[in-house]
């Protein structure tokens, strides 16, 4: 049976003036799952996360979010009773204290977890008392995240949300978004942070000049990406390994890398008929992938 | 809690515009025999505190003051970066801003109930008396012209983001629209705010002993507080336009 789809668009395309933050972006997202939504500053992550969430309208193309459509502002607002949102700069309102935010932000919400909010308090040692305003970037993050973390939303939506956090909360928050997945909340993050992706993601969305040049499982990627490596007695030029399942192409002097995404074996066994010198294959890293698919684009 | 988010929002200005007008009409009855002083002619108690108050320095201040509260907003927020915050809020647009305007009209009420509160209340320590029946109708008249210039900085406020700039295009608007309706081609056809508020030239005001005599004009201020709601709703639709 197919999982629920949490998010879809179709042709997104988001323009300021002449300049394309996002273009023509079709993508899924499925439920119960932990997508990460890669790309390089400027991509148009954080534009594709507003428009899902109806702060930003589209230029064209349409949306869905947890079944409704993002170009409908009732349906919009319905929709964010059920997802809860951590945004980039994690700004809350700085003339409140710790307290008077959890208790503003609760009063929307009809999910709300006390037990979660008392424990969390506890684990991110935030002072009740004290204005947002006089709390440290760390700790703004921490409470951005208890605000959301003490729901039961059907999707979580975190643009950057290990910024600022030290390692031992960097820990803790990815235990909590496994958790939450394991809980069925689906959950959609952005981050620069590759070493974490890995760690939790199941889903890799790649966009690079508001593109979506990537969307495939971690599993798949593990099992298909490969970096062949192949030395020759002479140079050999790039044309001839441009075959199916190469990605991308290196030639430096009388060595070719290559960076295959299918068919990795018989891209090997094709390349030993060209009489290699030697042949090195071996499998790539989240960092790897994502770095060769951004610089293909680039 | 959106009344809430706005009250503490505002509060602070509120609070300071509170504090400037009650202390103004505190100290413009308290001090009332030195200030009749800077006249030529003497006048009378009622005359001196509608001088003073009612047409003159308050007045001015009491719409200055307004157009302070009107400002903030979204756009003020997009720029703090809480704007994400409020939008990611299952909550419209159009709730956010008037929930925000009614606050800010509240407040206006409140500002001009004020002078009504504190004039008659003080003038017995003077052994002066200011009738509660003028105060209240000039409370009246503060009110309804004040939530028209309110609207002025809420307007500019959601078309205009930056610190200064809403503040200045309220002011240079009210300056605008002040010169405008005195000019003699607009005076008959104009409504004209200062005037309601201070009664000069109205058919309800009597010049000679400052008071006011007849009905308030209901139909004026209709007309204002119907400006007062389309700016409002002009107020949402723009906002709901605009991308955070």
């Amino acid at each position: 049976m197919p999982t629920p789809c949490v998010i879809e668009t179709q042709e997104l395309t988001k323009r300021f003036g002449t300049f394309d933050a996002v273009r023509a972006l079709s993508f899924r997202v499925e439920g119960q799952r932990i997508t990460a939504f890669l790309g390089r500053n400027g991509a148009g992550k954080s534009t594709t996360i507003k428009m899902l969430l109806g702060m930003t309208h589209p230029t064209s193309g349409t949306g869905t979010v947890l079944g409704r459509s993002i170009t409908d502002a009732r349906a919009s607002t319905e929709m964010r009773r059920d997802v809860a949102y951590v945004g980039e700069d994690k700004q809350l309102y700085g003339y409140m204290t710790v307290e008077q935010m959890i208790r503003f932000t609760k009063s929307f919400y009809r999910d709300w977890q006390p037990e979660v909010e008392q424990r969390l308090l506890k684990q991110y040692q935030l002072p009740t008392g004290r204005k947002v305003k006089a709390l440290s970037k760390g700790m703004r993050t921490k409470l951005a995240l208890l605000l959301a973390f003490c729901r039961r939303p059907a999707l979580l939506i975190l643009d950057e949300p290990s910024e600022g956090l030290d390692p031992v909360a960097i820990e803790e928050l990815l235990q909590a978004l496994v958790a939450a997945a394991a809980d069925g909340t689906a959950v959609f993050f952005c981050s620069h942070q590759i070493a974490e992706v890995e760690r939790v993601a199941e889903q890799v969305c790649i966009i690079d000049h508001g593109q979506l040049v990537m969307n495939l499982s971690l599993e798949d990627m593990r099992q298909h990406y490969r970096r062949i490596t192949l030395g020759f007695a002479e140079q050999q030029p790039a044309e001839k390994f441009r075959i199916q399942g190469i990605q991308q192409i290196q030639t430096s002097g009388r060595q070719v890398i290559l960076t295959a995404n299918q068919n990795s074996d018989a891209i090997v066994d094709l390349a030993r008929t060209m009489d290699p010198v030697s042949v090195d294959v071996s499998p790539m890293g989240l960092r790897e992938v994502f770095l060769e698919t951004v610089k293909e684009e680039a | 809690m959106l009344w809430y988010k706005a009250w503490l929002e505002s509060r602070t200005r509120f609070l300071l515009a509170a504090l400037a007008i009650a202390g103004f009409c505190a100290c413009s009855v308290l001090l009332h025999r030195d200030g009749v002083q800077m006249f030529d002619r003497p006048p009378t108690y009622v005359e001196y505190i509608w001088e003073l108050v009612y047409k003159g320095y308050l007045r001015e201040l009491f719409l200055l003051l307004t157009i302070l509260l009107g400002v903030g907003g979204l756009l003020r927020e997009r720029d703090f970066g809480t704007a994400s915050f409020t939008l990611g809020l299952p909550v419209t647009r159009l709730r956010v801003v008037s929930v925000r305007a009614g606050l800010g009209l509240a407040e206006v009420v409140a500002l001009s109930l004020l002078p009504a509160l504190v004039i008659p209340s003080l003038s017995p320590l003077t052994g002066q008396s200011y009738p509660w029946s003028q105060a209240l109708q000039f409370a009246v008249l503060w009110a309804v012209a004040g939530a028209l210039i309110f609207m002025m900085g809420f307007l500019a406020s959601s078309l205009f983001g930056g610190e200064y700039t809403a503040p200045v295009v309220a002011f240079s608007g009210l300056l605008v629209y002040s010169v405008i309706a005195d000019l003699p081609f607009f005076e008959r056809h104009f409504l004209d705010v200062n005037d309601i508020m201070s009664g000069t030239g109205m058919p309800y005001f009597q010049q000679h002993g400052s008071l006011l005599v007849g009905p308030v004009p209901w139909n004026a201020l209709g007309v204002i507080l119907l400006l007062v709601f389309s700016l409002v709703t002009l107020a949402g639709r723009i906002t709901q336009q605009q991308d955070f």
